[in-house]
């Protein structure tokens, strides 16, 4: 069971690799994950997903107004980008730097695209941790404590 | 056989955003312990959410216990690390400020080392970084 599940696990990892969604600076999280902090990996990212929709959300409502400020709308990205670099979040970090390049040129349409761009990537990639950490707790569950 | 006492270092982690933190943390834990498993790792890590604090940070641990290095985010609310950095040099304050930034442009590195850090580092912070940041100021 346990091995079945750890392999299910294993897969879609390294699907996450293959689709560029993560970059090397998730295997540094896993490699700093120990028996001092074995829930290193899923706080890190918890908190990512956390971050992400919040910001996300922000950023939405930030270019609802009528008169957009973009210095704010790009820190907010910036902030995206910062939290996706931490957590390895390859695609999203560099959608964040393509959708700073429009807070620039203070572009509502390119800040909009991307912003919806962004979102899908996020959505998508906070669904596939929110499975590794279910299958994490999985196979936690099939070794009891001492 | 005489045994050197390992001496405690002393680091204030300058960073607004918690998941930085908390990466910065667990990798700054294992540079110093070499495999990130030892408790006695001989670190003392304080943290600061904003410029401002750590400025307040560094002035309170001054006259008792300096710090032996300074990590500092730029983009914060309240202070800017720029900011942050020149009130601290202005202090006369000598500890090694390394700037931890995303942004590695070259006008983002000069700024920095115009205020006063000695170092700059791009963001994600990671174990191997953090490794050569304390080879370099010899406190590892």
């Amino acid at each position: 069971m346990a091995a079945a599940l750890t392999n299910q696990l294993n897969a879609l990892v390294n699907n996450m690799f293959a689709m560029g969604l993560l970059d090397d600076q998730f295997q540094q999280l896993q490699i700093l994950q120990d028996s001092s902090a074995p829930d290193f990996v899923s706080e890190v990212v918890t908190l990512f997903c956390d971050d992400g929709e919040r910001i996300i959300c922000e950023i939405a409502r930030q270019l609802e107004k009528p008169n957009v400020d973009f210095d704010r709308v790009d820190s907010y990205v910036h902030q995206l980008k910062g939290s996706s670099a931490s957590v390895g979040a390859q695609k999203v970090k560099n959608t964040c730097i393509q959708f700073r390049e429009f807070c620039q040129q203070k572009s509502r349409d390119g800040c909009l695209k991307t912003l919806d761009l962004v979102r899908t990537e996020f959505y998508d990639l906070r669904s596939r941790f929110q499975a590794m950490l279910q299958l994490e707790q999985q196979i936690q569950a099939c070794y009891p404590k001492h | 056989m005489q045994i050197m006492a390992r001496r405690m270092i002393r680091v204030l982690l300058v960073e607004d955003e918690e998941i930085n933190r908390v990466v910065a943390r667990a990798a700054l834990k294992a540079a110093m312990t070499g495999d990130g498993g030892d408790d006695d790792d001989g670190h003392v890590l304080d943290e600061a959410e904003n410029g401002e604090v750590a400025v307040q940070r560094v002035r309170a641990a001054a006259s008792a216990a300096p710090y032996d290095l300074i990590l500092m985010d730029r983009q914060m609310p309240a202070m800017d690390g720029h900011e942050a950095t020149r009130r601290i040099r202005a202090m006369g304050v000598t500890t090694p400020i390394v700037a931890v930034s995303s942004d590695g442009l070259p006008a983002d590195v000069e700024a920095f080392i115009g205020a006063g850090a000695d170092d700059f580092t791009s963001k994600p912070l990671t174990k191997e970084k953090l490794g050569n940041i304390l080879s370099k100021f010899r406190l590892a």
